[in-house]
């Protein structure tokens, strides 16, 4: 696949446009009305049929406040519903809340959708609202603390109305509300079953889908919910069953022979030969990810901020897009992906310069060149990715020693600074909040800032970005952000990669949304 | 003969202390952390330290090792960090369709070996005894999941007849299970066919050099009797060990095999566990593979007595 700078832009604006983007046959983007639009009988919805799903990896549990794998985050948003909820263009939409309103920076008022039941016959409703609430804030395994930690308490004012009241201003907190910090789960069966939830999530959820069955190590087995409170569209799959199979090769060739109808990932160096196959059809998802470097600001070298620009200027991100990610993704210009609002298209990414690196070089009392390591996964594409910035820089007069580790020891090396320059792929979250605040902000102890930047300039301006509510100008500060990382180079940013599905041709009416998750609420099988 | 195996079960009390005080200390002195590992996207400090200090991970290594050894005298083996499930549930589960793909592999090699092997023996250096020696060369050279990804390709995807990935219990369901296990099978059985057949060739060739081989043809016996009453059974030994050490290697490490197949077994439930630093799952396999591979030696001292009654004497 040979896709531009700008054809990828174009997918963006495609995903992101007015018209939902649905699969039709041979990959064609199809656009479609979301209520059901007259249109040829072969195209029209039907009910039935087993959607079989490849992973790469299975789920760790069914209980979306403990949950910290992106892969469960897939089953869940078919099974559980979050208050809000996202379009294509990253946009915030009802979900189990019909609509809401800010009256103040510190106030957020939810309407809930009446008639909502949870697949245990519960009724969904304010109550279980706060009571959601209240477990993400006081459970101690929650994984959700962090998300939620602004939320001060929540209100019940009637039947279906909550107000969160919050300690401070949090602009990001309504996008956060559109993953699990936002999923509601049936207080009856968190009373009843406690953590039997994790494994068996029967009854929990609001979904499209219920949940039947978790065979571990073999299968996930979701069926539709036919009482579903939102009667348009789907659900129409009569299940879905969902199998770990590891192998990434494996996983393509079991979907090329129809073992499999969709599968979440296909490999930068599979694309090519995936799109030519005419048994598949594959989408590009533009993703919400931005992969980079974190640059230890804690110990030399690059404690020096000349060294850290030295660094940056010699890396040719184009050649490394085009090269190692083979043009699945654009060089990133900073933290927020192209997919989103806040994303500044005026700022290009760092440009290599050989000239300034030497000056930079001198700057920073190493004229002669110096030695770092750099830490990343033991992947190939990451080893990849190494070589090729090792040998830029090697151009550059810069020695870069490349340690490969595995994702644990990559987390202990960061969490305990333990490193010159190491690898961080965030998978992104909706709001470029997500994609800053927690690597910039000074924060003692355990965070995402590996590098160890305290800047205070940085600080005012992550604070201001939650204070302000106006999407306009929280774009303005998220440029500004963008043009101060550019200097400081807490990190070094490579590439926000798109994350291509594939499907088999008989899987209709998919839409894309830039976080990646496969909703298969309005899917069906041809 | 119980006098045997009492003694053998006896020396592997020793060697269980070891294995596992070895891999305790060896995971722990790796780098990186399970609740870290489990927890990746979470910034929340204290729920990680509540999670440690419940799973007791706070305390000093030793201490830890010591509790784990005290329970697992009383029969548990714990409960994995990542899944909250008690290992022995997560190993059991995964035991059966290792064990039923080291014996289909098995059975596949013997089948093949045997014959390639006795007729590469009794026709050595001939053409057939090249073509014999070229196949176990290229079943020892060939990696693993190579092979497995070319028979994916013919048998999966270009003529469909067999499954690609995925596993299906042939005690719940035959022809789904055979077929099921039948590339993952045929994968690990080659490669050890080949290995056998070398091993049964040379073992067979030294033994028809032996002088009552000679006095067997001279008494006027025919060449399969020959082979099978006199020289088969005092070949064996070494092909015995052989079988012995691959079982063992088979049910524990068939990792890439199962990895490329999708067969939830223990190879891959090991290698899981040590990318997620869940430590007692880790233990608790450990342990279980270092008992297949002593009882798998212990059946082969045993067929060592049944093939040899001279090592039973002694």
């Amino acid at each position: 696949m040979t896709l531009s700078r700008r054809a990828f832009l174009k997918v963006c604006a495609i995903a992101s446009g007015t018209p939902l983007v649905t699969v039709g046959p041979r990959g064609m983007p199809v656009a479609l009305a979301q209520a059901p639009a007259p249109r040829p009988s072969a195209d029209t919805p039907k009910k039935g049929g087993t959607l079989r799903v490849g992973f790469y990896i299975e789920a760790a549990t069914m209980d979306p406040h403990l949950s910290g794998s992106k892969i469960d985050r897939q089953i869940y948003h078919n099974i559980y519903e979050p208050l809000v909820t996202l379009d294509t263009k990253l946009g915030v939409k009802p979900g189990l809340a019909e609509s809401w309103q800010q009256p103040d920076a510190k106030t957020l008022i939810f309407k809930l959708h009446r008639g909502v039941k949870f697949h245990d016959g519960t009724d969904f409703n304010a109550e279980a609202a706060k009571f959601n609430f209240n477990r993400m804030k006081t459970e101690p395994k929650s994984v959700r603390k962090g998300e939620v930690a602004s939320i001060d308490t929540v209100d019940v004012v009637d039947p279906y109305t909550i107000k969160i009241n919050l300690k401070r201003p949090d602009a990001a907190l309504l996008a956060t509300l559109t993953d699990r910090a936002g999923m509601m789960v049936s207080p009856k069966v968190i009373q009843e079953r406690g953590s039997e939830l994790e494994r068996n999530a029967k009854g929990a959820g609001t979904g499209p889908f219920e949940f039947v069955e978790w065979v571990k190590d073999d299968h996930i087995v979701i069926k539709r919910n036919d009482n579903y409170w939102n009667k348009q569209g789907g659900p129409y799959l009569d299940r879905v069953r969902y199998r770990p199979i590891p192998d990434d090769v494996v996983k393509l060739q079991s979907l090329q022979a129809g073992e499999i109808d969709a599968m979440d990932y296909v490999q930068p160096r599979d694309v090519a030969a995936v799109k030519a196959d005419k048994n598949v059809v594959v989408v590009d998802v533009p993703s919400l990810a931005a992969f980079s470097y974190q640059l230890n600001h804690t110990r030399p070298p690059f404690n020096v901020k000349a060294l850290r620009q030295a660094v940056a200027y010699s890396l040719d991100l184009d050649q490394i897009v085009k090269g190692v990610w083979l043009n699945v993704g654009v060089p990133a210009n900073g933290p927020v992906p192209p997919t989103s609002w806040a994303y500044d298209k005026t700022i290009p990414p760092i440009k290599r310069d050989l000239a300034k690196v030497k000056a930079k070089l001198a700057e920073g009392g190493q004229g002669n060149g110096f030695t770092f390591t750099m830490t990343t996964p033991n992947l190939p594409i990451n080893g990849q990715e190494a070589e090729v910035i090792q040998a830029q820089l090697r151009e550059a007069g810069i020695t870069m020693k490349i340690k490969l580790v595995d994702a644990a020891t990559q987390l202990s090396d960061g969490n305990n600074k333990n490193f010159d320059m190491i690898s961080y792929q965030w998978s992104g979250r909706p709001d470029p909040d997500g994609n800053s605040y927690q690597f910039f902000k000074t924060t003692p102890g355990i965070s995402l800032n590996w590098s160890g930047i305290s800047n205070p300039t940085i600080d005012a301006l992550l604070d201001k970005t939650r204070e302000v509510s106006n999407q306009a100008e929280r774009k303005k500060l998220f440029s500004e952000l963008t043009k101060i990382l550019q200097d400081e180079l807490p990190m070094v940013y490579i590439i926000h990669p798109i994350e291509p599905k594939a499907f088999s041709p008989r899987v209709r009416g998919y839409e894309a949304i830039p976080d990646g998750m496969m909703r298969f609420k309005d899917v069906w099988l041809k | 003969m119980g006098r045997l195996v009492l003694r053998r079960l006896g020396a592997t009390i020793p060697v269980l202390l070891l294995v596992t005080a070895g891999v305790f200390a060896l995971l722990h002195l790796t780098p990186g952390d399970p609740i870290d590992a489990m927890m990746a996207e979470s910034v929340d400090a204290t729920a990680k330290e509540h999670i440690r200090r419940e799973l007791g991970l706070d305390r000093p290594i030793p201490v830890q090792y010591v509790a784990w050894m005290g329970k697992l005298l009383r029969g548990d083996l714990g409960r994995s960090i990542r899944n909250g499930e008690p290992v022995i549930e997560n190993v059991s589960r995964r035991i059966r369709p290792s064990l039923q793909l080291a014996l289909f592999a098995m059975t596949i090699s013997l089948l093949v070996a045997f014959p390639v092997g006795i007729v590469s023996a009794v026709r050595h250096n001939t053409s057939v005894d090249r073509l014999g020696t070229t196949f176990a060369l290229f079943g020892i050279c060939m990696p693993n999941f190579l092979l497995a990804l070319l028979l994916i390709f013919l048998f999966g995807v270009t003529l469909r007849w067999l499954p690609i990935s995925g596993y299906t219990d042939p005690l719940d369901e035959l022809v789904d299970g055979v077929r099921s296990l039948a590339l993952p099978a045929v994968t690990l059985g080659l490669a050890l066919a080949a290995v056998i057949t070398r091993t049964l060739r040379s073992s067979l060739l030294e033994t028809l050099t032996e002088d009552y081989v000679r006095t067997a043809r001279a008494k006027g016996l025919s060449e399969w009797r020959v082979i099978r009453g006199h020289v088969l059974k005092n070949a064996l030994i070494p092909v015995v060990t052989v079988l012995g050490l691959q079982l063992g290697t088979l049910i524990g490490g068939a990792v890439i095999t199962e990895y490329v197949f999708a067969l939830p077994g223990v190879g891959r439930l090991v290698v899981d566990a040590v990318f997620a630093r869940d430590y007692p799952l880790v233990q608790g396999v450990v342990l279980l593979i270092a008992i297949a591979f002593i009882l798998s030696n212990l059946l082969v001292d045993i067929l060592y007595g049944w093939i040899d009654p001279r090592i039973r004497s002694r």
